[in-house]
């Protein structure tokens, strides 16, 4: 018969590199129509990174989204980076573009300082403006800022800047030390049926709390979660590389190397952990690898939690399951009936 | 050679081609229509998933000249030049695609279902997803942009595909 079992698992998770440099740069130039234009060396693959990069050098510059024109992945037009891993992009790229932008826009602050009679630090980015703190109405569009800037005062708004996170090498005596500039945290809860007459596992529910610091694209978010959360149901009931005794894959292609369709996926529930972090830009820190971490974890607790069993290598296959499950019942003690 | 004439996406095409020439390389290699991908070319992923006289269908495992005669339905026969179809527009404001490698089979595989189910339900969606693998998006924003989709094209008397 069907038994169902929940449980659980915690993480926590480093963003960038151990210890060793990882950094990125970022150039930032406001055009006079208002937009901006981002250079950066990333990789954008699908998981939304450039957006949430347009996202963040739009914040700082109090224009929209779509105002910012990313160039990216081409290192004869942008600086290099380290690279799309390590769920590093928006920590590490997104401190390096914000930094950047910050940078252009202390020049349009200098700028707009005698256009609108006030000090520079007394100005703010906003709305497509520079406007007076506290003054709404006293304001100059963005656009004629950067004009301004490059035709009357000869200083075109451009900012560079990078990012390298703080760390401290571990001591080798006493291992102490600070290897990441900051780390995640999630918990993921698992509801599993397993049938005890033959270890199928069915994953049921996976309710998923992550920390990312602030989720400056919770939709993106979210698709980061499920879709660690399909490749860790697959890490926990399906996936194996299996080797012959010369070392060859012997299922190297997708008819016996199985990764969960959508009929081998739970319903999924995100919940984001709305954190902020201040070394990160606007709060965030990353969100792509710690996705999976504790899935698999979960489903083989919450397998112990249905049939008793602990299954301590993976995948836990029906047949890993069923011989654990038999195994239990051959060392129970037999129960003689009348 | 086979002489296999089709009519894709609403147009009559012809092509020479050697008989062992699969429907997928016909579409990508001789009719340019490079939308459908070529994934494991086995029938495992649904990457080149097209619409073949109503039915979803791997074209990599249908010889192009079973599809003499026949009309079929690629991604490229979706959008508009102005306007993308019900299913695509879905798809990008539930952020249901991440690579996009299996978009444009997962998109045909929906327009499968949803023109012989107008009303599915999520295990409906679930069975017919079933031969598309998706490496990136656990599959959970697809399925709610179909289901998405699926109100707005029951909404809509006219339809708007070509």
């Amino acid at each position: 018969m069907k038994r169902r079992g929940r449980g659980m698992a915690c993480m926590w998770y480093p963003i960038g590199f151990t210890v060793s440099a990882n950094p990125s740069a970022a150039v930032v130039k406001i055009d006079e129509d208002g937009t901006a234009t981002l250079l950066t060396g990333t990789v954008e693959t699908g998981q939304g990174s450039l957006t949430v990069l347009a996202q963040i050098v739009a914040q700082e510059l109090g224009i929209a989204t779509d105002d910012v024109q990313v160039v990216s992945a081409d290192t004869d037009a942008t600086p290099m980076d380290t690279g799309a891993i390590a769920s590093r992009t928006t920590y590490v790229t997104g401190n390096a573009a914000r930094l950047a932008a910050e940078k252009a826009k202390e020049i349009l602050f200098e700028v707009a300082a005698p256009m609108l009679g006030v000090k520079a630090d007394q100005l703010e980015a906003k709305d497509h403006k520079i406007v007076v703190k506290g003054y709404p109405q006293r304001n100059v569009h963005i656009g004629d800022v950067a004009s301004h800037a490059r035709v009357v005062m000869g200083q075109p708004p451009i900012g560079s800047a990078s990012f390298n996170p703080a760390t401290v090498p571990l001591d080798p005596e006493t291992g102490q030390g600070k290897p990441f500039g900051t780390y995640v945290y999630a918990t993921q809860i698992a509801e599993v049926d397993v049938d005890d007459e033959t270890g199928e596992v069915e994953v049921i529910r996976i309710v998923a709390s992550h920390d990312c610091g602030t989720p400056i694209n919770p939709m993106l978010v979210e698709g980061q979660v499920e879709g660690g959360i399909s490749m860790g149901v697959g890490f926990a009931l399906e996936e194996e590389i299996l080797f012959d005794s010369q070392g060859r894959q012997i299922n190297p292609n997708l008819t016996n190397y199985i990764i969960p369709t959508s009929l081998d996926m739970p319903e999924v529930e995100v919940d984001i952990v709305d954190n902020y972090d201040p070394t990160g830009p606007f709060g965030a820190k990353g969100v792509g690898e710690p996705t999976l971490v504790p899935t698999a974890a979960a489903i083989v607790n919450a397998i112990y939690n249905a049939v008793g069993v602990r299954i301590t290598s993976l995948p836990a296959t029906a047949e890993k399951v069923f011989a654990a499950i038999q195994a239990k019942r051959d060392a129970q003690p037999k129960q003689i009936t009348a | 050679m086979v002489t296999v004439t089709i009519n894709v996406n609403g147009e009559k095409r012809t092509a020479s081609v050697p008989p062992e020439t699969t429907l997928l390389r016909l579409l990508r290699d001789d009719f340019n229509l490079t939308g459908s991908k070529l994934g494991c070319d086995v029938g495992d992923c649904g990457a080149c998933t097209v619409i073949v006289d109503g039915k979803a269908v791997n074209s990599c495992l249908m010889l192009a000249a079973q599809a003499d005669g026949r009309d079929v339905l690629t991604i490229e026969g979706l959008a508009t030049m102005d306007r993308l179809h019900p299913i695509q527009k879905a798809f990008e404001k539930y952020a249901s695609l991440q690579c996009g490698f299996c978009g444009p089979g997962v998109i045909m595989s929906a327009k499968a279902l949803l023109d012989e189910n107008p009303d599915p339900t999520v295990q409906e969606i679930r069975d017919a997803l079933g031969g598309n693998l998706c490496r990136c998006t656990g599959y959970v924003k697809m399925i709610e942009a179909i289901q998405d989709a699926a109100r707005i094209l029951r909404d809509e008397p006219v339809e708007i595909n070509r």
